[in-house]
Parts: structure tokens; C-alpha cells; sequence
């Protein structure tokens, strides 16, 4: 390839070496690359914040034959989405969608539409008064342009419509009736009716419109629980969850305000 | 163990450390081998000394000979404040600079909802634990501007504001020596955020 500009999202970055950094990129033309910033952790590095995570940038790559780390030669940031970094919520938020779509991408596989799903996340979680759900919303998105778009119009078993209670089986990729959900080997979620009927909702909108979905409590928990449960599932590994910043808040005896992430409470059949 | 036994397990013991790749660990064996004697012998006794003589101060969790640290230890620093870094090095750095004399607090670590690091992984409920009820008046955040450091200053502030103990974060912006053209635009943010009055 040798040297190529590209249009790319930061999505994790750690450290290497005295002052180097590896970055994981999401980028438009190649997908998911990882490269290697000399002296990136340098006070007067010329790549700045310009490789922390969620930057959206426009990058200069540089393949070197038998390496499978590019060298980043530069990069200029195109937004920031600095903000994101004011609150434990959105933080958390937009690191599930930097690990999922780290996760359900194959190294070097351009797949734009999940490259502007992230990139319209990152904006929604930003302006949203309820990241977490956003987060989980636009989680869907991603599954959604990856090929993993969960079915909910009927049992994904025996395809009856109707039942009493359904579940969300990660496995069968959607809904399961309670009978099927039975012999399901794996965890499923409950999901009431109002949940299913948001979940429909959610996955019929155009999403542009997703931040001005509202939902109660108990309906964001279950959706939340659900589609990280199914995440989970696809990733092949346990991501880190949307509370992972809040566990030892929740438990903490100095604690003012309620955590804004609820606990999940899926329920295993 | 022949010679070349030896030698081999030199080169697998360096290789293990940070840097150093098996080329490098061959380099530095062989120099071992050629230096004299009372050289190598003084190498092995420094990190044997490192292993049975240092540990981590009680308190503060900075390197210690014994239960408490140097600072930990020294009256005349100002039990009013902690500056609060992740790792021991940039406690070293900020001794360095022989501007500031208050306390420390080493978290070991900092929060990352990237790789799954949440509260219970790094020392802040020590700290918590440490200024409640103490002379401590202000705690100082000085964890890295990346969005592992940021997590972990919003996660304290959290923590320790309902203490009434004031919390603040180290400034952010552009380094000295630095020409501002040359400056990213969320640096440049933070440096504007972050001004102050001079007259």
C-alpha cells in the first residue's frame, strides 16, 4: 500500500515502548488498522491529542512491507468530540461503540456505513441527556451495518407471533417465545412488551432520529441488558460493560447522586 | 549447565524485560560476561537490594524501605494536601521539579472503560479512606490529560466532593517552549478553558 490518507476514528490507544504509542483506528478506506506513533507520548509531539480515542481524523499511513503495524506519519483532527470526555456516562457510552466496532470488524475490512454509524454515535452520545441508552441504540446501529441486524417480529425457533413471554436469545440473533427460550443453551433476557415494542421502534427508525427516542427506566435497563448480551454474543468475548465505571460508586457509602446505570436483570431460563 | 546453558538463561532473563528483544539481551550478556568481576557483581547486588529492601509505603503506596515512605515520613511537608498520580514515576517527576512539598497518593493504575479497568482495579478507595477525617484540604488530580486519566479525575471528583474536602485537576494547555501555531485545536481549547488573570 505504502503511503495512504484516510479518513479514521481513533478507537483505542495504548501505550509502547519509552514514548511511542499503538493505535487502533477505525478508517474508511482500509477499516480497522493498527499503527505505531513514534513518540506520540512526547510533550511536543506533532500528533498532539490527535491519536486519543474518538478523535475523528484524517490520517496519513505508511505500510512497510513484512510489518503489520503501520507507521502514522500524521494526524490532523478533523473533530474532537472532546466533550464526550465530561462525563463518566458518555465516556463509557461511546467506549462500547469503540469496542464494538473494533470487535465485529475483520482487520483491513472497509465497511464505511459502520464508519458513519460510529461517527453519528459519537455526535448523539455527545448531545444526549441519557448516554447510556443512546450508546445501546446506536450499539444496534453498528450490529446493523456488521450483518448482525437482530430479527423481533416473531420466535426465531418456531416462528409462532405469540406468546406470553419473550426473551432476546443472543444465540438465535432475536426473539425467542418462552416455550423455545426453555431449551435455549445459552442466556436469554426477558423483554416485556413495552421494551419489545421500543426495540421494534428503534430498529424501524431512520437513525438520524434515535436521540429523540424516550423510554422509561425499566425499558432502558432491559434494552441495555439485552443488547449486551447480544454484543457480547458476536464480539465472541465479554466487552466492557456500560456500568464498568460505576460499580464501586454504587457500593461506595459517600455516594451523592444515584448511578445513572442501572444494574441488569436478565433472567436466565 | 554447560557454557552455553548459562549464557542462555542470561539472555532469557533480559529478554524479559521491557525493551528489550532477544538481539538486545544477547548484547547485554555478552558485556556482562566481559565486564569485571566487582561490575557484574555490584549489577546483581543492586537488584537483589531493589527485591528484599524496597516495597510500597503504607500510605501512599510511592517506593519505600519500610512501612512508610521518605515523604510519608518527613514532618515539615504539608499534611493539608495530596497530589494524586496513577504510577510512581510521575510522583518522581513532580519531586523533581522541588515546587511542591505537600503528600501523594499513588493509584496504581487508572480507570479504563476501553480495556474493562473499573473502580475496584486501582487504589482509590484507599484514597478515600486515607483524607476522610484527616487534615487533608485539598486533593490534587494529576492523572494524565488521555481519557483514562480524565475517567479517573471525574470518578474522584465524585468520590471525594461529598468529603468537603476540595478537589482540583492539574492545568491543562500548551506546553512552554511550544510555538501556539503549532498546537492542536482540543489543546488549544483546554489552554483558552484554562486561563488566568494576570493583572
Amino acid at each position: 500500500m505504502g503511503l495512504s490518507k484516510t479518513p479514521a476514528i481513533v478507537l483505542k490507544s495504548r501505550k509502547w515502548g519509552d514514548a511511542d504509542r499503538i493505535v487502533t483506528f477505525f478508517t474508511l478506506k482500509h477499516g480497522k488498522v493498527r499503527g505505531v506513533a513514534r513518540g506520540a507520548r512526547r510533550m511536543k509531539s506533532r500528533f498532539g491529542s490527535a491519536l486519543e480515542p474518538f478523535v475523528h481524523c484524517d490520517l496519513d499511513l505508511f505500510e512497510k512491507q513484512g510489518d503489520s503495524l503501520y507507521r502514522i506519519s500524521q494526524a490532523s483532527i478533523r473533530q474532537s468530540f472532546y466533550t464526550l470526555r465530561d462525563s463518566l456516562e458518555t465516556i463509557t457510552g461511546a467506549a462500547r461503540l469503540a469496542n464494538l466496532a473494533g470487535a465485529v470488524t475483520a482487520d483491513g475490512d472497509a465497511v464505511p456505513r459502520v464508519f458513519h454509524a460510529l461517527l453519528e454515535g459519537f455526535r448523539a452520545i455527545g448531545q444526549s441527556e441519557d448516554a447510556a441508552t443512546t450508546a445501546a441504540l446506536y450499539e444496534l446501529e453498528i450490529l446493523r451495518f456488521a450483518g448482525y441486524l437482530p430479527h423481533l417480529e416473531r420466535c426465531n425457533s418456531c416462528q409462532s407471533t405469540a406468546t406470553d413471554r419473550w426473551f432476546f436469545s443472543p444465540r438465535a440473533g432475536g426473539t425467542l417465545c418462552g416455550p423455545c427460550a426453555r431449551h435455549e443453551p445459552v442466556r436469554c433476557a426477558l423483554i416485556s412488551p413495552a421494551s419489545l415494542a421500543f426495540f421494534r421502534q428503534a430498529l424501524r427508525m431512520d437513525p438520524a432520529l434515535l436521540p429523540r427516542l424516550k423510554a422509561t427506566a425499566p425499558v432502558r435497563e432491559e434494552l441495555r441488558d439485552a443488547i449486551e448480551l447480544y454484543v457480547d454474543y458476536v464480539a465472541g468475548r465479554s466487552l466492557p460493560k456500560s456500568g464498568v465505571l460505576f460499580a464501586a460508586e454504587r457500593r461506595s457509602t459517600y455516594r451523592r447522586t444515584p448511578s445513572p446505570v442501572a444494574s441488569g436483570n436478565a433472567n436466565r431460563v | 549447565m554447560d557454557h552455553k546453558g548459562i549464557l542462555a538463561a542470561l539472555v532469557g532473563e533480559l529478554t524479559k524485560l521491557p525493551g528489550i528483544g532477544r538481539k538486545t539481551a544477547q548484547r547485554l550478556a555478552f558485556h556482562i560476561l566481559k565486564q569485571p568481576d566487582e561490575d557484574a557483581t555490584r549489577l546483581a547486588d543492586a537488584i537483589r537490594a531493589v527485591k528484599e529492601r524496597l516495597g510500597l509505603c503504607r500510605q501512599c503506596r510511592n517506593i519505600a524501605e519500610g512501612d512508610l515512605c521518605g515523604i510519608c515520613q518527613d514532618p515539615k511537608r504539608d499534611q493539608t494536601r495530596v497530589v494524586v498520580v496513577e504510577e510512581v514515576p510521575t510522583l518522581h517527576a513532580i519531586e523533581a521539579t522541588g515546587g511542591y512539598k505537600g503528600l501523594y497518593h499513588v493509584l496504581a493504575g487508572a480507570l479504563s472503560p476501553l480495556d474493562g479497568v473499573g473502580p475496584a482495579d486501582i487504589k482509590a478507595q484507599d484514597l478515600v479512606d486515607r483524607v476522610a477525617g484527616s487534615a487533608v484540604e485539598e486533593v490534587i488530580v494529576a492523572t494524565s490529560p488521555t481519557i483514562e486519566g480524565e475517567a479517573t479525575a471525574i470518578y474522584l471528583s465524585r468520590l471525594i466532593a461529598p468529603l468537603g474536602i476540595r478537589i482540583s485537576r492539574i492545568a491543562l494547555g500548551v506546553p512552554v517552549g511550544m510555538d501556539l501555531e503549532y498546537a492542536d485545536e482540543v489543546t488549544l481549547l483546554k489552554s483558552l478553558d484554562g486561563r488566568r488573570e494576570i493583572a
